[in-house]
């Protein structure tokens, strides 16, 4: 059973490290916890399930499809919204993803209703690996394998390209990032699109198990939230890391001590990162010079 | 001087305007034309899934209009969205009964969304008939909400007939439970433990999930260690998929067995990917494809006056739920004040509609105690595996074991 737990644990952690790595990306470059993320997602997998329901698309179109969507909502919300805001401090631009979460949810639900709807996946969930006692499913094999690649991608892409260097700049000082020439507007509209695209990777692995509805990633969220906080908010792949490290702790905490506040694990364990270790588990420690 | 005689004109002219216009609204909610109903359900939100509920009872009420109304007058209809938020449903009660002035409320999804305005309801004699939910809380005691009007079996006689069932026809042994941790899959849980304890028996495991939960492999791995035959389940419809589909993985096969609110089996069969084959579950209403009569007149008329609809269980549980609303208001005549109204559906007895037999009475507020047993089959059909079977399990020991 605690092999099985530590591999159900990984496998739900894939999808919490990808929330969180979507979340990070913003954060790193203005400093604002996308709250939004997660119905951005949702939203995305809504447009890849019509693709493929309505308009009867292959996987592989209706796959690219959302993504393409991803980036530009992502991209279109930064534009349209954020950067209208009038002198924004964090709290107002924290406030205006809230907005975004509940405007989201509510056109999801209006389009496409509460029912539950059955997300096709080339990837099977029911055709299994075994290792030893355990058993992983090729879909659980593939969600980790994704995360992965996008963990090493966003890595290189932040560590060697120049718009990733860039985001870093603008992210550490904005005015001066703009003194240097860089156009800081555009980087902060392509990081939410990257953002919602990394979102939306998460919503078409999730989907597939556990069904898709409006209220798909709300759990997710929060869970790829405390992955974040617990990695390190200013880290790709801490908060990435720190997923697998929720995933793995919840699934043990449920299967040998509580299942009633197996839930409530993140929670605590966002308390406790704030409290003795607030940068999180992996990043180190910023002080910013007045 | 002349201003003060026009204040008092103008004051007798308001009292004299309403003396005429009281009469016609003696009752409230009721002319000589027509019967104001109202109803709240979520049609947004989590719950929404049960929206249909509300939606349902709108096409019943059409298709009463449709066919010249009840003696004379037709039904106007208020169709409120609550999104299961018990506050949002005070406020639209609120409104219903001192804007809108509605005669009576029928259905309305939610335990919690009910019992927010129950007393409401009762302290103004606002008829209520048959809450979306099979909880113990609307009629026991009957005395103490004479308005209200129960007829959505409870949780805990289909989890006992289900228990029951298992044992006597299927003759499994061991039984475990997963439910969801709050009020509506404790009571189904506390309904399939005193089916056990009438037979010295106990749960093979007892699982709870919460409603946000996503991934349920550690509940899972609990239940298969406790290798039962049969696992009823009383979660969320999204749950009972994610279940079947983990237990798949692990290769966990016991028999499944689940709630009326999973009874919607064309989109359990498809959400599960095919897994919901073979789940054998209650149901308080006649099948999709039935060919009663009253099945194929409402689903007629549902094609016809609301196409965009689906015809699943929760759509026409919103006509199951009120049918003896509609039949107490027949025999109320033109006569219809809340006094006769209550009366009226006092005298309903056996009635039966779409749903099972329901009886009412002076001191007898819950309809009906009965489901039947089905399972669902290749393709996402279903057959019928019982006829009606009716529990008696007491609801005071199931409320007195919930507040325990």
């Amino acid at each position: 059973m605690f092999l099985q737990l530590i591999v159900s644990g990984i496998s739900i952690g894939s999808i919490y490290a990808l929330v969180a790595l979507a979340m990070v990306i913003i954060y790193k470059t203005s400093e604002v916890p996308n709250f939004a993320q997660g119905e951005m997602a949702m939203l995305s997998t809504f447009v890849a399930f019509m693709l493929l329901a309505s308009f009867g698309q292959p996987f592989v179109i209706s796959f690219a499809g959302a993504l393409v969507f991803a980036v530009v909502l992502g991209v279109f919300l930064e534009f349209v919204f954020l950067r209208r805001a009038k002198d924004p401090n964090v709290l107002s631009l924290i406030l205006i993803t809230l907005g975004f979460e509940m405007m989201i949810y509510g056109v999801a639900s209006w389009k496409w209703g509460a029912e539950q709807q059955s997300f096709p996946f080339p990837v099977s969930d029911f055709d299994i690996v075994n290792l030893g006692p355990a058993v992983v499913s090729y879909l659980n094999i593939v969600t980790l394998l994704v995360t992965l690649f996008l963990m090493f991608i966003l890595f290189l892409f932040f560590r060697y390209t120049k718009v990733g260097i860039a985001m870093k700049a603008t992210q550490q000082n904005m005015l001066a990032a703009r003194i240097n020439g860089i156009r800081a507007n555009r980087i902060l509209s392509i990081t939410w699109g990257m953002s919602s695209l990394i979102g939306a990777v998460a919503g078409m692995m999730l989907a597939p198990i556990a069904t898709l509805d409006p209220n798909l990633m709300l759990d997710p969220l929060l869970k790829g939230f405390a992955s974040a906080v617990l990695g390190g908010m200013t880290t790709l792949v801490g908060s990435a890391l720190g997923g697998y490290i929720l995933g793995i702790i919840e699934t043990l905490f449920g299967g040998y001590i509580s299942l009633q506040f197996k839930s409530i694990v993140a929670f605590l364990i966002i308390v406790l990162v704030l409290c003795f270790k607030p940068s999180g588990l992996f990043a180190k420690h910023y002080v910013r010079r007045v | 001087m002349k201003k003060n005689n026009l204040a008092v004109v103008l004051a007798c002219a308001m009292i004299l305007s309403f003396v005429i216009i009281e009469p016609a609204w003696a009752v409230r909610g009721v002319t000589d034309t027509e019967i104001r109903i109202g109803q709240w359900g979520p049609q947004t939100g989590p719950a929404a899934l049960w929206g249909a509920v509300a939606r349902g009872s709108g096409l019943y009420f059409k298709l009463i209009n449709e066919e010249g109304g009840i003696h004379g007058r037709k039904i106007k209809y208020f169709i409120r969205d609550d999104a299961y938020q018990p506050p949002k449903t005070k406020a639209i009660a609120k409104e219903l009964v001192e804007d809108k002035e509605v005669f009576a409320f029928a259905s309305g999804v939610g335990t919690a969304t009910g019992m927010a305005v129950r007393d409401y309801l009762e302290k103004n004699r606002v008829p209520w008939i048959g809450p979306a939910a099979g909880s113990v809380h609307w009629c026991y005691p009957p005395e103490e909400a004479p308005y209200l009007f129960g007829t959505y079996p409870l949780y805990c006689d289909e989890a006992f007939l289900l228990v029951n069932y298992a044992i006597d026809k299927l003759g499994k042994k061991k039984i475990a439970f997963f439910y969801q941790n709050d009020d509506y899959g404790k009571v189904g849980l506390i309904g399939a433990q005193i089916a056990l304890e009438r037979r010295g028996m106990e749960f093979a495991a007892t699982v709870s999930a919460e409603p946000l939960d996503t991934d349920l492999s550690s509940h899972c791995m609990k239940l298969k260690a406790a290798k039962p035959d049969v696992v009823i389940m009383w979660v969320l419809p999204k749950h009972g998929a994610i279940m079947l589909g983990t237990a798949m993985k692990l290769g966990f096969k016991p028999l499944w067995m689940t709630t009326s609110t999973l009874s919607d089996y064309q989109p359990m069969y498809k959400i599960s990917k095919g897994l919901f084959k073979d789940v054998v579950f209650a149901t308080f209403g006649e099948l999709l494809d039935s060919p009663h009569p009253l099945m194929v007149k409402y689903h007629e008329a549902q094609k016809r006056l609301e196409p965009k609809e689906r015809w699943g269980i929760f759509y026409y549980a919103g006509i199951l739920f009120i049918e003896p609303m509609v039949e107490a208001f027949k025999r109320c005549g033109r006569d219809l004040t809340v006094d006769t109204f209550i009366k009226a559906m006092e005298s309903i007895k056996d009635f039966q509609g779409i749903g099972p037999k329901m009886s009412f009475g002076p001191n007898k507020r819950q309809g009906s105690r009965s489901f039947f047993i089905a399972r669902c089959t290749e393709g996402g059909g279903a057959e019928k595996l019982t006829g009606w079977m009716t529990s008696d399990v007491d609801p005071y020991e199931v409320k007195k074991r919930l507040e325990q």
